[in-house]
């Protein structure tokens, strides 16, 4: 049971390492998603919003637990 | 058809990958065989690989059945997850801000442990609960390395239909670690670690914004070649981060 739990574990972590950036990114997937469902971006621009959002997150990511790490 | 722009990441992000999680599970088992000998680690390796083969040939099947531009989106997250994940992790250790990764620390800490259990157990069946206990210890290494392996060649190969490939990338990854880690019996410490993490999370993550796009429509310039040109601008990012992190904790310490 204990070997289940920390696969469990395993696997929770390998996705929700850090809460923050992972719901950013889902939400960055959903938001570019949406766009391009609607047609308010094309194929290219939703391609290169969600390069440059990924780019930006784990920039802030990282600079807000360095942060956080220095308090 | 399946060229080196495809072919290239795919096995070269796998057997990176698999290098780095191979070498993690190994110094667990080595601790175990030097604490407690050969047969409990081989043992429970075996054990974790046969659930490990059992997981793919499940799920291998099932992918199969998938809509590929379905399979490319969720996969694609997911590698998102996965690999922004390692790339935070990787260049807040290159910034100083997390402990670099020890594999002399954690085979230290593994057999400290091992050794622990030796000598405060006193019960007759001594000698076999011990083996279990280091069995169990292997297992455990192997299997949740072996999960993180197992995932990184799902998701780079399912998306083009290059999971073979992916898979070769990772076995000669292990053939590797286990033929150098058999002949020194030691961690493999002066492996770069570090590097190939930062190096890894870097792939992984050009995976990820690759896999999505296509899952939404998106139809790269240059197709599998944008790849390389999203592998660099990660790698780029990631250098950044680490920078701004050295910086932050630097003149906190002053």
């Amino acid at each position: 049971m204990s070997i289940l739990a920390e696969v469990l574990a395993e696997l929770f972590g390998m996705f929700l390492a850090d809460i923050r950036l992972t719901a950013a990114i889902l939400a960055l997937v959903a938001g570019v998603a949406a766009a391009m469902h609607w047609g308010a971006i094309g194929s290219l621009t939703g391609g290169g919003a969600l390069l440059a959002g990924c780019l930006v997150l784990v920039i802030a990511s990282v600079v807000l637990a360095a942060r956080a790490a220095s308090r | 058809m399946t060229d080196w722009s495809s072919l290239a990441p795919a096995v070269g992000a796998a057997f990176l990958a698999s290098l780095v999680e191979v070498v993690e599970a190994f110094t667990i088992v080595l601790a175990v065989a030097t604490v407690r000998g050969l047969r409990p680690a081989v043992t429970g390796t075996l054990a974790a690989l046969a659930v490990l083969a059992a997981t793919v040939l499940v799920l291998g099947p099932l992918l199969e059945r998938v809509p590929i531009e379905a399979l490319q989106l969720v996969i694609g997250i997911l590698l998102l997850l996965f690999g922004l994940g390692w790339l935070r992790k990787a260049a807040l250790r290159a910034g100083g801000v997390i402990a670099l990764h020890d594999e002399e620390a954690i085979f230290a800490r593994e057999r400290a442990g091992l050794e622990a259990a030796v000598q405060g157990e006193t019960s007759g069946n001594r000698a076999r609960s011990l083996d279990w206990i280091a069995g169990i210890t292997a297992f455990k290494a192997v299997l949740l390395e072996g999960l993180e392996v197992v995932f990184i060649v799902i998701a780079v190969g399912a998306g083009r239909g290059m999971l073979a490939p992916a898979a070769l990338g990772a076995l000669a990854a292990c053939a590797l670690v286990l033929t150098v880690g058999a002949l020194m019996h030691k961690p493999l410490s002066r492996v770069p670690e570090n590097t190939l993490k930062f190096g890894v999370g870097v792939m992984l993550s050009a995976f990820g914004v690759f896999w999505t796009g296509e899952g939404l429509g998106v139809a790269w310039p240059g197709h599998d070649l944008a790849l390389l040109v999203l592998a660099v601008l990660f790698l780029g990012a990631g250098l950044l981060a680490a920078s701004l992190a050295r910086r932050i904790s630097t003149e906190a310490a002053r």
